[in-house]
């Protein structure tokens, strides 16, 4: 059973380190040629503007092709080559019966297993070129088209969309508790698979059109390393100089957006550090979301401040959440020191 | 003993390539002949060539997805492990190997 779940978190996570770039470039040419454009209460009006239609335009095509190529790489990590067909026509019909990149992963997941499933139909050594270019790809692409325009395809964009209402209706007590579990995911592995599960949560919403989570995530996502990096630079007399490096270099990661900065200070003081950078975040997440900073593409830290709606909570969330995970875990650190001087003049 | 290994993860731009640096590093201290590919956001760099799989005694796969051209380590013996592994205790990987 773990061997599976295992494999099944390496069949998606192929499928979002391809489908990442696709939102990115789909959210920002549409954040940016939405915030150039004339607001309407319709929503914004293209009509004088077509270089900003344009951009539009190529940025919902990115978002458009955004859920086959997902769901095309689940279905190629687990059944190879032959698994991208089924697995490009489930994404395709997800996005036609809207049933967003929770049918796409669903589509995903079938194709490729479907196509496994084939792979094993003992055949005659004549027949068995014809296999992988006409038999897999036609029998499981009719299989897919059929279960995700017939079967599944209406359930999963009903269950969509109520949960896309559900999030937008959010009051603030839950969306404040939704913020504090994305912020502590985010930093509690620094880049690993709980962290790529929230992030994924929140970049997937981007293209569902609430940016918010997405927001929530993108403070959370660079405090951990700048916090660790300011933590060296107010108490020095805590850190070894190799430290104080790994410190600057994090603060370098942090405003990039890259939380594996905190890794080197969390492989060496985990029981103290993790909590602290989980508690930083958190805090950043919760502040973002109550301010409502919105952030348009698929990454974090303060280098995306261009792409984010209400950015002066957004940089406060950042503050406060490095301000935070630094105090804490030089308090952490003074303790355990003081505890462990008085050990030693006791021992002495 | 000549080992050559693979690192990828999702986003491919962080881990993938501090994984690769720490398997090369510990590596070469333990006097291993190491080289290794990574299957970042770039796409696969420092390929590994059909001439350093042949003479490899195993391959490592230091990855959260799938290994992409995965058909060119068929009939080499292949250890997995998550990319974690190899970031925090690479020292356990390469005593696997020697076991």
């Amino acid at each position: 059973m773990p061997e599976l779940l295992k494999n099944l978190r390496q069949h998606l996570l192929t499928g979002v380190s391809y489908a990442i770039p696709f939102i990115a470039c789909g959210g920002i040419l549409i954040a940016f040629a939405i915030a150039f454009a004339p607001m309407t209460p319709t929503g914004p009006d293209f009509s004088q503007a077509p270089r900003l239609k344009l951009i539009f335009d190529i940025g919902s095509a990115a978002f458009s092709l955004m859920l086959p190529v997902l769901a095309g790489y689940i279905a190629y990590s687990i059944g190879g080559k032959p698994a991208l067909v089924p697995g490009f026509l489930g994404g395709y019909f997800s996005d036609q019966v809207k049933a967003g990149f929770l049918g796409a992963i669903l589509a995903g997941l079938l194709a490729g297993y479907v196509v496994e499933l084939l792979k094993k139909i003992p055949v005659s050594k004549h027949f068995r070129p014809i296999m992988p270019i006409l038999v897999i790809p036609i029998l499981s692409g009719a299989f897919i088209g059929v279960v995700m325009l017939k079967v599944l395809g209406t359930p999963i964009a009903l269950l969509m969309s109520n949960a896309n209402s559900a999030l937008r209706a959010m009051g603030t007590g839950n969306g404040i508790v939704l913020a504090l579990i994305l912020g502590s995911m985010i930093a509690f592995d620094m880049g690993g698979p709980i962290n790529k599960t929230a992030f994924f949560f929140g970049a997937a919403m981007i293209r569902e059109g609430n940016y918010q989570i997405m927001g929530a995530c993108a403070a959370a996502i660079g405090t951990p390393p700048l916090g660790m990096g300011l933590a060296t630079l107010l108490q020095k007399r805590l850190w070894s100089s190799e430290e104080r490096e790994a410190g600057l270099a994090g603060i370098a990661m942090g405003l990039i957006g890259i939380t594996e900065g905190a890794i080197p200070f969390a492989a060496a003081d985990p029981i103290r550090v993790i909590p602290s950078i989980m508690l930083g975040s958190a805090v950043a997440a919760v502040i973002a979301m109550v301010g409502k900073v919105g952030d348009h593409a698929p990454h974090g830290g303060p280098v995306v401040l261009f792409v984010v709606d209400h950015r002066f909570a957004y940089l406060l969330a950042i503050v406060t959440g490095t301000v935070v995970t630094a105090v804490s875990i030089n308090l952490l650190k003074a303790r355990s020191r003081r505890l462990a001087d008085a050990r030693e003049e006791k021992a002495a | 003993m000549k080992v050559v290994a693979v690192t990828a993860c999702p986003t491919g731009i962080a881990h993938t390539y501090m994984a690769a640096a720490r398997l090369e590093k510990v590596g070469k201290s333990l006097g291993f002949d190491i080289k290794v590919e990574t299957q970042g956001a770039m796409g696969i760099e420092n390929k590994l060539t059909e001439r350093d799989i042949s003479q490899a005694e195993i391959a490592i796969f230091a990855v959260d997805i799938a290994v992409e051209e995965r058909e060119r380590f068929n009939g080499v013996k292949v250890i997995q492990v998550p990319l974690q592994d190899a970031l925090k205790d690479p020292h356990s990987i390469f005593a696997k190997i020697q076991s």
